[in-house]
């Protein structure tokens, strides 16, 4: 059996799986003061009943590290980067205690320059009357040649709880993001590992004896012990929880969109033949760019709870939230009241609804029946508009070869998927504005905990191997060893795949060779003047995301 | 975090599954080093500079601006109506201010390819600024457009395609033409009888380098583009001025490149050539975008870079000094050509012209109109050894009646003739654009 549970922004949900049946599901408000609290709440309450022994696998979904960046409660680290010429690093400074060290490595990963000793000495010695104890070393093309970041941690050895190395996050290249990443990573470190050690003790005082695996943005989760390392991986989870979810709830083999209307916002994702669209680069956080993957999601300001305004003939609604709706005790009247007003769904205080519309128009002389009418078609609009520029965005995205150019897959949405608290009010709003049909799953409430359950471990590699200089290297696996002239595109994705495949059985026992798929490979061939100077090769690997099965009806 | 000064569309397709032959420089990783090093320095993640795909060109695009013989199919494959596609993309973003300066990072390369089209010289099919230009003129209406040149190369099919244009002003700054590909580019050649002194020359002497490019644009560029006042510049542009680039022999350097764009301020930039694709490209690309973003590119530096090393000689100075006098003359005090027809009659100029990619020798007999109203309508007669004699007739952007009524005048006796294996006609005035 598995248990999902999703630790959210408003309700705290899990559920048990068993077989493919959801067979216990519990539902409540989170208590942000306290998340542990709500995380064991439901935990006691899923369980109640069913043997605890059974469950083998528990997979969390959680905002902590989330909230714990956004509210800046971040340790202070030490941040040693190196870049050399191009864009001045001055720009990419992070932190309090931020310290440049001259040095540079090429796009090919040749050494230009070595790392200055005696900056990097003096850095340390700043540090070190600092008390810091958590650092993060980035240098320019450090997926390219780790060298630079590998020395560092050899003189940090010393002073060091914990240190984050750029090339270790991500084979991807990108200096700024890999600088953010790091950054967080190391600023959550501690915080994130004494809520891992609460979740261990918790979950063991129950007394559970599962697997404890952590979700992620991309859809997949990782071990929470592999979770101590990376922590910046658990932020904003929450959206893909909800697109599992779905995944596991409803059959989907074509282009299809997904909405999940909340509270303020509605969050819009689109797939691919079923499957869910990852980033390219990875997901922006407080305003940076980070390596940290993700499904492609975006997000308007849309909700349930999104007031509702008058100006002149116009009626609006959101972004802005005054409270909950009036439905909900609220002193302002939102979108979810104009639906209880035109009868379309009957929620809570269907009475105070009612007045509150009633008197929002009265007081701008106009008819409540036309003024509910006109907030939910805005809403609806403001819905299809912006899936419509996702769509438009999505199939813009650039590429690289004529082939992808030519023959490349036109995205065109043929069903909606609808979640989230009005999902169920909106379906036939959303058929008419969209022209496709609209389903609402059922167990819609716990789609969440839902998707938590049903993730499995992703991770992803890029190998990138030069025959002329006789080298490999994995960069996040830490992998480099020397190559002979010969080996070949089609070495090199076995490789991948083989190093993938270990590392990620590794950290998941059920891990199977079936799960793993090569997603980009290339070779170019390098010349040198007018004669051959070796192949330049990438593989970029990863585990499949999706589901592990789907849920019964 | 990084502010920019001009929000920068950058149209990135480096067709990485085309190239000409396997070893030959215009090869699929061309732009991979580029590519690996704009995303190491996340310019694409600058709030500002976003990436875009390019447009697909379509067969107008290219029949209203080349004679493409025998049809446009023949010498053109997707990749060149992809890069061609690049570059209006560039166009759009710019004339719709969706941004504010746009770079069509696109291979294959256009500048070689001419006004009439068999084949690819110089690693060009068909021109890529010329197409963008032209749709440009057609969608947003009669433009002054200057082109400048920066390639190593003299942009020949540029030149030629623009020589009888009064309203495009093309300045090509290269090695002169007497030690390099493809041989022309003197001061001499000034544009058409129509259209003197808006084609406008600057050979440099071999291993001219930062200083020298700098004075040609001060001194000579930029008092000329001060007075024609252009309602857009386009940099095509090259780099292969490169002082690593294995196939020309000058002094330049990326931020050199830079502090160019910086001063010469294009609307749109078009790559060009450039093969020094380790070396070279990735820093000289990373140059320019930060230049047109209107960020700070000082720290911008390949990583053999060495000043004293590619300095120029002081004759090398001498001699580019004493170029700005007759380059401002050819443009402000062209000299007349007094052989001339009087207006209302036809020029005459033959032309033999070498595809060396292809190895097609083409004879061209080309006319023009001598007319006081427009450009000038224009009459190309082309033979190779790949298609028989052929016809090309254009009614240019804004043409006086006369030229237009004499235009499909000829296309009648042209077809009654029998001569022609086949005759093209773009009728710019209506929008016509057809082969019989």
């Amino acid at each position: 059996m598995i248990l999902g549970l999703d630790v959210g922004g408003t309700h705290t949900d899990a559920v048990i799986i068993d077989g493919n049946r959801v067979i216990s599901s519990y539902k409540a408000v989170t208590d942000h003061k306290n998340l542990l609290n709500s995380m064991n709440d439901a935990l006691e309450k899923v369980i109640e009943g069913i043997d605890k022994g059974k469950i083998t696998r528990i997979n969390l979904s959680t905002t902590l590290s989330t909230n714990a960046i956004v509210e800046n409660t971040l340790e202070d680290v030490g941040v040693l980067l190196s870049a050399g010429p191009g864009i001045n690093p001055e720009v990419f400074a992070i932190g309090k205690h931020c310290q440049i060290i001259s040095g540079s490595i090429d796009h090919r990963g040749t050494v230009v320059q070595e790392l200055n000793e005696g900056e990097l000495t003096k850095a340390v010695n700043r540090f070190k009357k600092k008390k810091l104890s958590v650092f993060s070393a980035v240098t320019k093309f450090s997926t390219r040649n780790p060298d630079g970041e590998n020395h560092i941690r050899e003189i940090l050895a010393a002073e060091t709880d914990f240190l984050t190395m750029g090339h270790k996050l991500s084979g991807q290249l990108s200096f700024p993001r890999r600088v953010a990443t790091a950054y967080y990573n190391s600023a959550v470190w501690r915080l994130y590992n004494r809520f891992a050690d609460a979740i261990e003790r918790s979950i063991e005082k129950i007394g559970f004896k599962a697997d404890i695996n952590i979700l992620k943005a991309d859809g997949g989760t990782m071990p929470l012990e592999h979770s101590r390392q990376v922590p910046v991986e658990s932020i904003l989870s929450g959206p893909a929880a909800s697109i599992l979810g779905i995944l596991g709830l409803c059959d989907i083999d074509e282009d299809a969109v997904m909405l999940d209307i909340g509270g303020t916002t509605t969050d819009i994702a689109v797939l691919v033949a079923g499957v869910p669209l990852v980033e390219r680069e990875g997901i922006s956080f407080n305003g940076r760019p980070t390596l940290v993957r993700s499904l492609e999601t975006r997000s308007i300001g849309i909700g349930g709870d999104s007031a509702i305004v008058i100006e002149g003939e116009e009626v609006r609604v959101g972004p802005e939230r005054r409270g909950p709706c009036m439905a909900e005790g609220g002193t302002s009247p939102a979108l979810v009241d104009a639906l209880n007003y035109l009868e379309i769904k009957e929620f809570k205080d269907y009475k105070a609804s009612v007045k509150g519309i009633e008197e929002l128009a009265a007081d701008k002389g106009k008819d409540a029946g036309e003024t509910a009418r006109k907030a939910v078609e805005y809403a609806v609009e403001a819905i299809r508009q912006a899936v419509a520029d996702f769509v438009v965005e999505l199939n813009d995205k650039p590429v690289y070869t004529i082939h992808d150019m030519v023959d490349g897959h036109v995205i065109t949405p043929k069903s909606v998927y609808v979640m989230g608290g009005p999902a169920a009010g909106f379906k036939s709003l959303i058929e008419k504005a969209f022209g496709l049909p609209v389903t609402v799953p059922a167990n819609y409430q716990v789609v969440n905990a839902v998707g938590a359950a049903l993730a499995k471990t992703t991770f992803e590699i890029e190998l990138f191997a030069d025959t002329g200089r006789g080298e490999l290297l994995v960069p996040n696996l830490d992998v480099r060893k020397n190559i002979t002239s010969r080996y070949s595109l089609d070495d090199a994705i076995d490789e991948a795949h083989d190093y993938l495949f270990q590392y990620a059985r590794s950290i998941d026992p059920a891990m199977q060779e079936s799960d793993i798929e090569v997603i980009e490979s290339s070779a170019f061939k390098m010349v040198s003047g007018y004669s051959s100077s070796g192949y330049d090769l990438r593989v970029k690997c990863q585990v499949k995301p999706g589901v592990v099965m789907q849920v019964e009806r | 975090m990084i502010q920019v000064k001009n929000r920068v569309g950058i149209i990135f397709f480096p067709a990485y599954d085309w190239a000409i032959s396997p070893t030959h420089p215009e090869r699929e990783e061309r732009l991979l080093y580029t590519q690996d090093q704009l995303r190491e320095e996340g310019v694409f993640d600058i709030e500002g500079i976003t990436e875009f795909k390019p447009d697909i060109a379509v067969e107008e695009d290219v029949s209203k601006t080349h004679f493409c013989f025998p049809d446009v199919a023949s010498v053109t494959t997707e990749s060149h109506m992809i890069s061609a596609g690049g570059a209006i993309r560039a166009a759009r973003l710019v004339m719709e201010k969706e941004v504010d300066r746009a770079f069509a990072l696109v291979r294959p390369p256009g500048h070689h390819a001419m006004k009439s089209v068999h084949g690819n010289r110089g690693f060009c099919n068909i021109n890529n600024e010329a197409i963008m230009i032209e749709y440009i003129r057609e969608q947003y209406g009669k433009k002054r457009i200057a082109i400048v040149d920066t390639d190593c190369h003299h942009g020949d099919g540029t030149q030629d395609i623009y020589w009888h244009d009064p309203d495009v002003l093309f300045i090509s700054i290269h090695q002169d033409g007497r030690t390099l590909y493809p041989g022309s580019g003197h001061l001499e050649e000034l544009g058409g009888p129509n259209a003197r002194g808006r084609t406008i020359n600057i050979p440099l002497p071999p291993r001219t380098s930062d200083d020298g490019f700098l004075y040609a644009i001060d001194k000579m560029v930029l008092p000329i583009l001060a007075d024609f006042q252009p309602d857009i510049i386009i940099n095509s542009a090259g780099q292969d001025n490169h002082y690593t680039d294995p196939i020309t022999n000058m002094n330049f350097s990326a931020r050199g490149y830079a502090v160019l764009n910086d001063r010469l301020n294009p609307d749109i930039c078009v790559l060009e050539g450039g093969y020094s694709i380790q070396g070279a490209l990735p820093y000289v690309n990373l140059g320019i975008v930060l230049a047109m973003a209107g960020i700070d590119y000082s720290h911008v530096m390949e990583p053999d870079y060495n000043r004293e090393a590619i300095l120029q000689e002081k004759e090398t100075t001498r001699y580019i000094k004493r170029l700005a006098e007759p380059v401002l003359k050819n443009y402000f005090e062209p000299p007349r050509d007094r052989s001339l027809p009087a207006p209302g009659h036809l020029t005459r100029r033959q032309k033999n012209i070498y595809y060396d990619t292809d190895g097609i020798q083409e004879r061209q007999l080309e006319s023009v109109m001598i007319c006081n109203e427009c450009a000038g309508m224009i009459r190309l007669e082309s033979v190779s050894n790949r298609n028989p004699l052929s016809l090309g007739l254009e009614i240019p952007v804004g043409a006086c009646s006369h030229c237009h009524d004499e235009g499909y005048r000829m296309f009648e006796s042209g077809k009654k003739s029998k001569k022609y294996k086949v005759i093209q006609m773009i009728d710019r005035v209506g929008k016509n654009y057809f082969y019989a």
